[in-house]
Order: structure tokens, then sequence, then C-alpha cells
């Protein structure tokens, strides 16, 4: 990432962690028009941690 | 005139929550016999877990937590350093969780506790809430954890002056303020002269020693003992540390029946001199410096002689679970005890003894119109060849009714196809034997006297009789290497579907087990922890074979291949596998095994089917968190072998020496990224989204649909199409999206499936 890109996304991203500490998803004020339905990444992971490995021998305790 | 005597026996935390424990209605049962009419049982670990689940302490928790780890403290940080992890996420999970735990924490536990249970759709959330509400809780006393499975601090298991710390530590300790707040002042009403705590794990220690040392200083005339199986480990060394008679009177090593009933019989009749009660190591205060006095073992009790297990003081409706499953004994002791790893028939007491096929019938006959339950977990290391044809035929001809679990043994002439249909035949579900490994070599040298070929046979006849089969395996045992420990996989692997979970766990040596007294025979090199004057498990160095390191790295791989084999193991199906009785519950309601296993796939595997026609809206209610760091990122962190070497170990309690230092060396921070960490307050799950979806989802939100937004302006390429449809397809799967209202969308972005195949809940 060029230095110019990184400035953006860090004061984008900290624009949005000051202004929104914990939103609902209702209160959001991104603004629609920079939605570009081809250029997205629409990445979405799962937080799968539903197991701790180290805690499996779960029987006996 | 009789002189009152009252008696408290305590359970302290942490056990798990979903059924009572055996050993204090034991004991209560044994003193009544013995003339004791004031005995009182009290389960502080189903207590503690009740009162910590609570809005009350979760607002409590929500608020220190707030003035512990504000989040708003790495705001200005670039990048997150391996040692900030924890706090960060504490913080950040607490923040987004709290408001809705609180409002749901009390229908998640009746939920659980209630018919509700047997319904997948609800239970997984409401268990997901339990664990995020202990999530909290431990937040609030960062770093130490309590889950459903443990309790830890940073102090280490195995050092007293850190143990005793602990109990001092009012920040982060959770136990200080709830004894004296919540316990204490009904225990100085109640003045008993002798409170005797069940210590069996080590996860115990702390909380036991913490509030011993609350009643020693509040009630200087009661006398405090502990026994129980951890304290049979370690209980020799921790009466010689210096500082432990603030907490303790007395210990009582291995079965308690006989010393316990002693030791109140030699307190009542005003006696100072202690030495006459055996099993008993004890402070003479009338002497100067309180010496400790070892006495000599006692003699165990008839085992058949002991009395039904007294559980009319456990408080039965506050277990997580739908309906009771009582603990019964019905031996105690390895009737085989020959196994080079294993050491609880030494930590049990001195020899095997039994109770008779009759006794226990009439005793689970007892508790079942007792206390109205049906469910039973037969505790026992295992079951000789005798017992498995002599218990159900005495539970047949007695029409128990019942049903219920236990470990076994492998025994190939007793577990026959005719054997295991008795036993189904008499209640039995579900049954975990003792495997360990598939490699002939390694079962040969931990002398388990068996074949995998008794194995297989065993584990079939089982299964075709409709019991549920788990295995017991072991990863890392001395000079195993990689292919072995891949070997046994495979062997689990192609017994599917005989074989439904899978117990695995790492290797350890402690100070009782043939490995740690002979150690030249399994070609290891013990090392030893100066510092550890409680030490109990020691690491090694192996002359061939994994190291441990391999070892846990092995452990990891064997545990993402059963996820994708066990269906009990696959994706959420998990957490039936993680509660000690509840699948079993299923089981005993009447399910089998196979119709269980199905609906697990099928949960693991189903999307969120879309109804032609169907639009599709953003469910409401969602609360989200922008990121400067992805969460995902910092718990792959976290769960990395370094970072959890950094942590006590689950069954040990033992911190690795310098774990800190290396993990933060090797374990890069979390860069600046940004992200939106989303929670579903119904599911109680997270998810993390890239700022772009976010921004998608906020627009399909305003547009008020997606059709809504799709009929503005949609994708025009193919690929912005496919990476729509992905979009769409995950979100519903999680139920971020919800299907809602009525819309012809564009056929590129439907995920469009049939709702899976999922058979009736129950036969």
């Amino acid at each position: 990432m060029s230095q110019s890109k990184k400035d953006q996304a860090t004061e984008s991203a900290q624009t949005a962690a000051e202004t929104q500490a914990t939103q609902a998803i209702q209160g959001s004020d991104l603004v629609e028009e920079l939605l570009d339905l081809d250029h997205l990444d629409l990445s979405v992971e799962a937080i799968d941690e539903r197991i701790s490995p180290s805690e499996t021998n779960v029987f006996d305790k | 005139m009789k002189t009152r005597f009252p008696i408290s026996l305590i359970f302290p935390p942490q056990g798990h929550f979903t059924q009572p424990y055996l050993a204090l209605p034991c004991l209560k049962a044994w003193l009544q016999q013995a003339g004791f009419d004031d005995v009182q049982v009290r389960d502080l670990s189903i207590e503690a877990y009740d009162q910590f689940l609570s809005p009350a302490y979760l607002q409590y928790a929500a608020d220190k937590v707030q003035d512990r780890l504000p989040l708003e403290r790495w705001d200005t940080v670039e990048s997150l350093p391996f040692a900030d992890m924890g706090a960060w996420r504490g913080a950040l999970e607490s923040g987004l969780t709290a408001p809705t735990l609180i409002a749901d924490i009390e229908a998640s536990k009746a939920l659980v506790r209630g018919e509700g249970f047997y319904d997948a759709d609800a239970y997984i959330p409401a268990m997901r809430a339990i664990y995020q509400g202990l999530r909290l809780v431990s937040a609030a006393h960062f770093p130490s954890e309590l889950t459903p499975h443990n309790f830890t601090m940073r102090y280490a298991n195995d050092r007293s002056h850190e143990v005793l710390a602990a109990t001092v530590d009012e920040v982060e300790n959770p136990f200080v303020r709830y004894f004296r707040q919540e316990i204490l002042p009904g225990l100085i009403e109640r003045r008993p002269r002798v409170l005797g705590m069940s210590v069996i794990y080590g996860s115990q220690l702390i909380p036991a020693l913490t509030l011993g040392r609350l009643i020693k200083a509040a009630l200087p005339e009661c006398h405090v003992t502990a026994g129980g199986g951890f304290l049979a480990y370690i209980g020799a060394k921790l009466m010689q540390a210096p500082g432990i008679d603030a907490c303790l009177d007395s210990m009582i090593f291995h079965e308690g029946e006989a010393p316990l009933q002693a030791l109140c019989e030699a307190l009542r009749a005003g006696e100072q001199d202690l030495s006459r009660v055996g099993s008993l190591t004890w402070f003479d205060r009338s002497q100067a410096g309180h010496p400790c006095v070892e006495n000599p073992p006692g003699h165990p009790v008839h085992l058949n002689k002991a009395p039904v297990p007294d559980f009319s003081d456990l408080p039965l409706e506050r277990y997580f679970s739908p309906e009771v499953v009582l603990p019964y004994d019905i031996n105690r002791g390895c009737y085989y005890g020959e196994c080079a790893f294993c050491t609880l028939p030494t930590v049990i007491g001195p020899g095997y003894r039994t109770r008779s096929a009759d006794t226990i019938a009439s005793h689970v006959l007892e508790l079942r119109d007792r206390h109205q339950t049906t469910h039973f977990n037969f505790i026992t290391d295992c079951m000789p060849p005798g017992m498995i044809r002599d218990l159900p035929e005495a539970l047949i001809e007695n029409q128990a009714g019942i049903t219920w679990w236990s470990d076994a043994r492998v025994e190939p002439k007793a577990y026959d196809a005719e054997g295991a249909q008795r036993l189904f035949d008499a209640g039995c579900r579900k049954l975990l034997f003792g495997f360990e490994t598939a490699t002939p070599r390694l079962l040969k040298m931990m002398k388990k006297g068996q074949s995998l070929r008794s194995v297989s046979e065993v584990v079939k006849n089982c299964a075709e009789a409709g019991i549920s089969v788990t295995l017991y395996a072991m990863v890392g045992f001395p000079s195993e290497t990689r292919e072995e420990a891949r070997a046994t996989l495979q062997y689990i692997e192609d017994s599917v579907p005989y074989v439904r979970e899978v117990s695995l766990q790492t290797f350890h040596i402690d100070e009782v087990a043939l490995t740690y007294r002979e150690p030249e025979r399994f070609g290891i090199r013990i090392l030893d922890d100066p510092e550890a004057d409680l030490q109990l498990y020691h690491d090694y160095e192996s002359e061939v074979g994994m190291t441990q390191g391999e070892a846990a790295e092995m452990f990891e791989e064997m545990m993402t291949r059963f996820a994708e084999v066990l269906p009990i193991f696959s994706g959420d199906s998990i957490l039936y596998f993680m509660q000690k009785s509840h699948y079993f519950l299923h089981l005993a309601k009447g399910m089998h095994p196979d119709a269980f296993a199905a609906a697990c796939v099928a949960r693991a595997e189903r999307g969120t089917p879309l109804p032609a026609g169907s639009d599709v809206r953003v469910r409401p209610g969602l609360v989200a968190q922008p990121l400067r760091h992805s969460y995902r990122r910092v718990l792959r962190t976290l769960h990395d072998p370094l970072a959890r070497a950094a942590r006590p170990d689950f069954l040990t309690g033992r911190y690795v020496g310098e774990a800190d230092r290396i993990a933060a060396e090797n374990l890069s921070p979390a860069p600046y990224e940004p992200r939106v960490l989303v929670y579903d307050p119904v599911q109680h799950e997270f998810v993390e989204l890239s700022a772009d979806s976010w921004k998608l989802l906020g627009a399909i939100e305003r547009a008020g649909s997606l059709g809504a937004l799709l009929a503005k302006s949609g994708p025009q390429t193919a690929a912005g199409r496919r990476a729509l449809a992905g979009f769409l397809g995950e979100l519903l799967r999680l139920r971020i999206l919800v299907p809602e209202g009525t819309m012809e969308l564009p056929d590129y972005v439907l995920p469009r499936q049939e709702p899976a195949n999922v058979p009736a809940t129950h036969a």
C-alpha cells in the first residue's frame, strides 16, 4: 500500500472510530454514494470459536 | 442435652455446571448414618455460576470492565502487540455484548433448564449466551478466566506463594467478593464446627483456599478441612507451604468417609489431639508454630455398606440441564490398574472395591423415586466383566426404567453383541472407552492390555446395540511419532460412525505415574522446576518421537480433522459435546445416535433457504463496533500454541516458563486493519466484516431491503455479481440477513437452497 493510500485509509478508519463507539446499524452515517458494487471488498468472516482446542477433554470437568 | 454440631460440606468453584457432583452427598449420607444429624451440603460452583450469570452481576462486570479496560486505551495504537491482545479482546467483546446479555441471560438459563433445551435452534444460542456471559465476567477480572470448564488466574497453581497471593487478590479473584458478600454471612449465622471442602480439580484450588481463609478469619473456632482427588496429588506439599495454615486446619487424603467421621467425632468430643484420625494431616495448634502432623492412613470403608448418597441439600433445579443426571459410584478404584499413564487408582485410595449389583439397583431405585429422575451417570473407572453382565440384569429385573452413561474399559468378551444389547436394554445410552492410541507398540508400552481388534469389536457391538461410543485418545505419549499419531487419527476416522465422540488429550506426566517413576523405561528425561513447590506435572525431553511442542501441534491437526469427520464436532454442534450430560439427555429421551449425528450434519451444512420470490432484509438489532485491528486475526494469534503456552494449561494449571516472553517475541502484533465487528444479539455470535461489507449492509438497511437497493443499481460485472452472491449467501447463513417481504431478486445473487432434511427430533 502506498503511503498516500495508507494515510487515506488511516484517516477514514479513524473517523469511523471517533464517530461511532458502538453503533446500531440503523444509525449508520456512511454515505451511499461510496457504493460501487463492482469494486467492493465484500469479505465476511464468521468467528468460529465454538471450541477452545485446549478445552476438549471436558468430560471430567 | 445434645450438643449442637453443625457440619458444612462445600464443593468450591469451579466444576462444570450441568449436573451435581457425588463426593459430598456420599459424605453427608455417611455422617448421618454415623449419627451426625446437622450436615449441610452446598455446591458453591453452581451457586457462583448462577449468581455470576445474573443481570445484576453482569452489570457489575460490565461497569468493572469499563473501569479497568476502557477500549479507548487502544484508540491511538497503530499496531496491537501480543501482550495487549487479551485485554483488548475482553474490552471489545464486553462493550458489544453486555447490554444484550444483561437483558437475556435469565431467559437463556431458563431455556437450557427447560424443554427448549431439546430444540437445537434455541439451545445453541442460549449456550452461547452463557459462554459470552462468562467471557464478560472474565473480562471484569482480567486476566483471570472463568469458563464452563475451567478457572485460571495469572497465578501459577504449582507455586504456593502464588496460590496464596491469589486468595487475597480482590481485583482479579472474583470469588473474594462473591464469598464475602454471598456466602460468608450465611455460614457465620450457621457457625459450622467443621467445614469440609471437596477439591477434585486444580481449578478449585484457589477458590477453595480463598474460602478457607475467609472462614478462618471470621470463624476461628470452625475446623476447616479439605480433601478430594486433586489434593490427593499435591496435598502433602501444600500442607508444608508457609502460610497455608491461615486457610486450612487439616487435610484428608483419599477416601473421605472414615477420616471425616473420625475427625468430627474427635472435635465433637473436644479433643485437640487429632493424631488418631486416620489419613489426616493437620496443624497442631496447641503447639508453638502449629507443626504439621501427618497421621498414618486409615482403612477404606466397605463400599457395599455405604448408604445411598444424599443429594437433598443440592439445588438440583439450578444446574444448567433440563433434567437432573445423578452421579452414582458403582465401584471405587480400578480392577485393572496397570495403565502406565494413569494415576487415578492411586489417588482415589487403596485397592479396588465395588458395590454389589443388587445394592446398586436398590440405591438407584431409591434415588430415582426420591428425586424423580431416571437419568444416571455411573461413576467408575471401568466396570469389571462380571458387573457388565450383573448390573444390567439387576436393573432389568428391578424394572429400574432408567438411562445411564459411564466410563468403560475395552472388555471384548463382556461387550459382545449380546452383552451390548443387554446393556442397552438396561438403559445404557453412552459408554466412554479408554482407547488412547491405534499403535500396538504404544499400547504395549502403556500396559493397556487391549488390542485394536478388540477395540473395533467392542465399539461395533455397542454402536449396533444403539449405545453411543466415545473414545478417550491421547497424543504425545513418550516416543510417539507424528506418523503414529496420524495412524490414530486414521483409525478413528475409519471407525465413524461407530465412534461418535473423541476426548483427545495431550500426554502429561504427573509425579504418581509410572512414566515419572521409571522414566528410563520410556526413553525420557524428566525436567524439574525447583521453584514449583507444588509441582505435580513435569515437562520432559524424549530421546525419540515428538517433542511436547510437536505433540501440541499434532493435537491441533487431529482436532481439526475431528471437526470434519465427527458429526457432533461439526459447526456449532460441538456445544453438545462440550457439556457433560447434554448429548446424553437427547439419547435418554429416545433419540438414536444416528439421528442425532444426522441432525448435527444437517445443522452444520445448511444454508438459509431463500423462498422463491422472497426479498432480504438486515436482521434488526445488530450491534457493531468499528475496529482498528482485525478481531479475527487477534483470535488466531491468541489461539497460536505459543500464545496458549502463555496461559495456564487447561489440565494442569501450570505456566510454561518464559512463555510470555517467547510469545511476545515470536507472535506478530495485529497491524492497523480497519474492520467492523458485528454482534448478533439473537444468535450471540460475532461476525467480522470488511469496511465495504459494512457499508453495503448499511445501504441495504437504508434502502429497506436488498431488492429495493438492487432496483436502483447493481453490479455490472460478473466478478461483482459473484462477490455479491457470496456476501449474501454467507450473511444469510449467519442470519445477519433474513428473508422478509416479497421481491423477484436477480438470479445471480440468489443462494437458494433447499431446506436440509433434518430428522425428527426424537424417535
